[in-house]
């Protein structure tokens, strides 16, 4: 029995943490929520307490935005594994996010396919 | 008879004979009484004086006469009746007598007298005629010479003319020993005749000969003498003398060397000179003072195109296009000796006009009149041509700083003003020759702000000054301008450009404001951008979790159809993004090299099912090309193409993808069997939200705006984009650019 993935999701809109939560449990015992955050303060305090395998990462959200958030927690454990979700839609944003410290990137809006595809990337690497 | 000469012998003959006479008259009469016959004795001087003394014998016969009368009378007593009567008969015939013979002794005198002064004369013409006359006999014997001596020499022997054996013996031959001795010895110092004697032919045929004869003196010089044989001849025509008629011709001779050696001279110097002329680059002709051409060399007919045969002897008249020339050059020439190049314009043979540079002479002859004159001529046709085209470019050039509404001038060194253009005069008056400072800035020293020392140096200034107290500005350009004599001068340019400054003040502030702008615009974009995508998130979200939810098979589709929506909507507010930020910035391209085979592949693979689903078929000819560019800006135009190309291709249609490789560019094609575009349309399908079709019953689906995306990255690349179609039958839209990027 392979270890359920810890998953953190960051996003101040209700209805997208409900539907990745959704999306990550439609795959049964591959992945385990185990906290949200609204903000990116938020984000990096349960980052701290939570210590998850994965955060999904909103780039827009109020009191601190995603950038900002990525840089903490990068800052606070380097090998911490980020997905920058955004509806930013230009390159400056994703490199912005890339080079703050996000593992990945996924546009929205994106099929439940698009964001497992690009977490199994995410630990394909690792492992 | 000569004075102080009177007592001669027969003078002394005279007296004594007279006294005879009386002594014999008083014997006679004191001692015998009578006159008797011996009166006859008085006879003898009275003939001897008549003789001697001509007509003076008439006083001595009066003398005899009275004082035979006187000693009759006083001596005989008585005096017999007749005795005065017979002494005075006496006297008569003594005065008579001696009369006679005095006059016949006198015309004898005379004609004498007139003998030996022609005799002299002739004696002084001979003598004073350079010619030595001698004559000779039969044979050979010298019988006559003119002259009491006669400088000679001995004959050379080895006569060959020219060449004399050099044995200096000079000798003098002396009349009174010549005379009868023979000629060839007495004359030539020769022992047998000479060879070629011509005494003999002329004593046998009685025509005269000419021989020449050379002698070398002692001083070494030569001497000739030429002499003429003439024959004399008697009543019966027999010659009987030859007269020889010698002549000295040694100065002829050598002043006939002489001008021969200087003929020769003259004529090689002449040949020398006629070589030069010939040779000469220059015409050069000989006009007389008639105008009448007399010479004309080589170089004249090459430029006249005349022949010297043609032209001499006639007159120069012809050869000027305004033929007063003539007339003035001879002028000129005449007053002042000489002609220095002048310039005139002349026609050659064949019509065409030379323009030619000449320089003359006045040739004169010995006794300084002038005959005519030699002219020099230079073809100066280019010179002048180019001289017109200089002065032709100058008068351009002034006529273009004249019109220039900037300011041109140039100043010296040491800012004296030595050109001004039309619109600075117009300004400030003529200043040239006067200070800049002063002239232009009403100051006493040089500008603070000047450039002269920089420009001085080499360096070209480009600056604005503004004037407050004009309040304009100028934009000055002021550069070395370097002078014929080395020295550098400053040339200035320069404009009003207050009204372009202010309005670049505007334009600037514009600008700015522009810039405002264009950021809110961007920052909006970005967040209307991410405004309208967040709510698509859970619509394609949702849609995609329900498909997995067992779902009656209607709930399937209708899902289906809400996530082929939600990615339209996508991708149509992804186009409109891009083309605002197009618009917005300019975007940097992110060079990469890789095929367009590549590219095409990539398109293909992602539009395939589209196609498939129109039953359309896609071919590809793509060769191996590879090119460096952005290579998402380049699918993204394929695909925008290809995609074009499915919606507007009914079902079971053919899209055709071809690259070429055309060296440094490519050539792309994309053509379809599609409805094809109107013509008229053809030009503007590549404008923003242009649509062909923008009626109700149009085909949905498209804002218009691929089109135009895949001219500005087709444009970002350096390329160019355009179609050609047929309504009906399909289109062809083609791109082309460089395969590479220029590096920046």
């Amino acid at each position: 029995m392979v270890e359920k993935k810890r998953v953190l999701i960051v996003e101040d809109a209700a209805y997208m943490r409900e539907m990745l939560e959704e999306m990550l449990l439609q795959e049964g015992d591959r992945y385990e929520v185990v906290g949200f955050a609204t903000n990116g303060e938020e984000a990096v305090a349960k980052y701290r307490e939570l210590k998850p395998d994965i955060v999904t990462m909103d780039l827009v959200m109020e009191v601190m935005d995603g950038i900002q958030a990525i840089k903490e927690i990068k800052k606070y454990d380097p090998a911490a594994r980020i997905l920058a979700i955004t509806a930013l839609g230009t390159p400056e944003y994703r490199d912005k996010a890339l080079e703050a410290g996000a593992d990945e990137y996924l546009w929205k809006p994106f099929t439940i396919k698009n964001l497992l595809d690009v977490l199994e990337k995410l630990f394909k690497r690792d492992d | 008879m000569v004075k102080g000469e009177w007592l001669n012998y027969k003078f002394v003959i005279l007296v004594l004979l007279v006294l005879a006479c009386l002594m014999l008259s008083l014997y006679f009469a004191y001692y015998r009484g009578e006159t008797g016959v011996y009166t006859h004795v008085f006879y003898i001087p009275l003939i001897l004086a008549g003789v001697w003394y001509k007509r003076k014998a008439v006083y001595l016969a009066i003398l005899l006469g009275v004082t035979h009368v006187f000693t009759a009378l006083l001596f005989i007593h008585p005096i017999p009746a007749e005795l005065p009567v017979e002494t005075l008969e006496r006297t008569g015939m003594f005065v008579a007598v001696a009369y006679i013979i005095g006059l016949v002794s006198d015309k004898r005198a005379k004609v004498e007298e007139e003998i030996i002064k022609e005799r002299d004369k002739s004696q002084k013409i001979l003598s004073t005629i350079s010619e030595t006359i001698f004559i000779i006999d039969r044979d050979l014997r010298v019988l006559e010479l003119s002259k009491p001596e006669l400088k000679a020499g001995i004959e050379s022997e080895e006569g060959i003319p020219g060449i004399y054996r050099r044995i200096p013996m000079s000798r003098i031959i002396k009349r009174e020993e010549i005379i009868g001795e023979k000629c060839y010895k007495g004359f030539w110092g020769k022992e047998k005749v000479c060879d070629d004697c011509p005494i003999h032919s002329i004593f046998e045929t009685g025509a005269g000969a000419r021989r020449v004869r050379s002698f070398v003196l002692a001083d070494g010089s030569v001497m000739h003498l030429d002499v003429e044989y003439v024959p004399i001849f008697d009543e019966e025509g027999n010659v009987v003398r030859v007269i020889g008629d010698m002549r000295d011709i040694t100065e002829e001779k050598r002043m006939e060397d002489r001008l021969k050696r200087a003929e020769e001279q003259l004529r090689e110097t002449k040949d020398y000179l006629d070589n030069i002329i010939e040779s000469s680059a220059d015409a050069i002709a000989v006009v007389d003072m008639n105008g009448i051409v007399r010479d004309w060399n080589r170089s004249a007919e090459v430029i006249m195109g005349y022949s010297a045969e043609e032209v001499i002897g006639t007159s120069n008249r012809k050869f000027f296009v305004k033929p007063e020339e003539a007339d003035r050059i001879m002028e000129i020439v005449l007053r002042d000796g000489e002609l220095k190049n002048y310039r005139v314009i002349v026609q050659r043979k064949d019509g065409k006009a030379v323009h030619i540079s000449m320089s003359a002479a006045l040739l004169k002859d010995r006794n300084g009149v002038p005959i005519g004159t030699v002219r020099v001529s230079r073809d100066i046709t280019k010179e002048v041509e180019l001289e017109e085209k200089i002065k032709e470019e100058r008068d351009n050039l002034n006529l273009i700083l004249n019109s220039m509404p900037d300011g041109v001038y140039i100043v010296s060194k040491d800012y004296k003003v030595e050109f001004m253009n039309k619109i600075l005069i117009d300004e400030f008056g003529n200043q040239v020759g006067n200070i800049c400072y002063k002239a232009f800035h009403n100051r006493e020293e040089p500008c603070p702000l000047c450039k002269n020392e920089r420009v001085m140096n080499g360096e070209t200034v480009r600056w604005e000054w503004h004037s407050r107290r004009m309040r304009r500005t100028y934009d000055l350009i002021e550069t070395p301008l370097r002078n014929i004599d080395g020295s550098i001068s400053k040339l200035t340019i320069f404009r009003d450009i207050t009204e372009r400054k202010r309005m670049e003040d505007e334009l600037r502030e514009t600008c700015k404001k522009l810039e405002e702008l264009d950021k809110m615009k961007s920052d909006f974009l970005n967040v209307a951008y991410h405004e309208m995508r967040s709510p698509l998130a859970p619509i394609v979200g949702y849609a995609s979790l329900l498909e997995r939810c067992e779902l009656p098979e209607r709930g399937r589709k209708y899902i289906y159809n809400i996530e082929k929506c939600g990615r339209q909507l996508e991708k149509m507010i992804n186009r409109m993004l891009e083309l605002a930020r197009i618009d917005g910035k300019k975007i940097e391209l992110k060079l990469s090299e890789f095929t367009v085979r590549e590219a095409v592949k990539e398109v293909v693979k992602s539009l395939e099912p589209e196609a498939r689903a129109k039953k359309q078929t896609i071919h590809t000819i793509i060769p191996e090309i590879v090119i460096q560019a952005d290579k998402q800006k380049v699918v993204a135009i394929f695909s925008n193409l290809v995609s074009n190309a499915i919606k507007y291709t009914p079902e079971g249609g053919r899209i055709d993808i071809m690259a070429e490789d055309e060296g440094a560019n490519i050539r792309v094609c994309v053509a379809d069997t599609g409805i094809g575009i109107p013509e008229e349309h053809l030009p503007k399908i590549f404008e923003r939200f242009y649509m062909v079709d923008t009626s109700l019953t149009r085909k949905s689906g498209s804002l218009g705006l691929g089109l135009s995306i895949v001219k500005e990255y087709v444009k970002l690349h350096g390329g160019r984009v355009w179609a050609t179609s047929e309504v009906g039958k399909g289109s062809q839209f083609f791109f082309k650019m460089p395969k590479r990027q220029k590096e920046v």
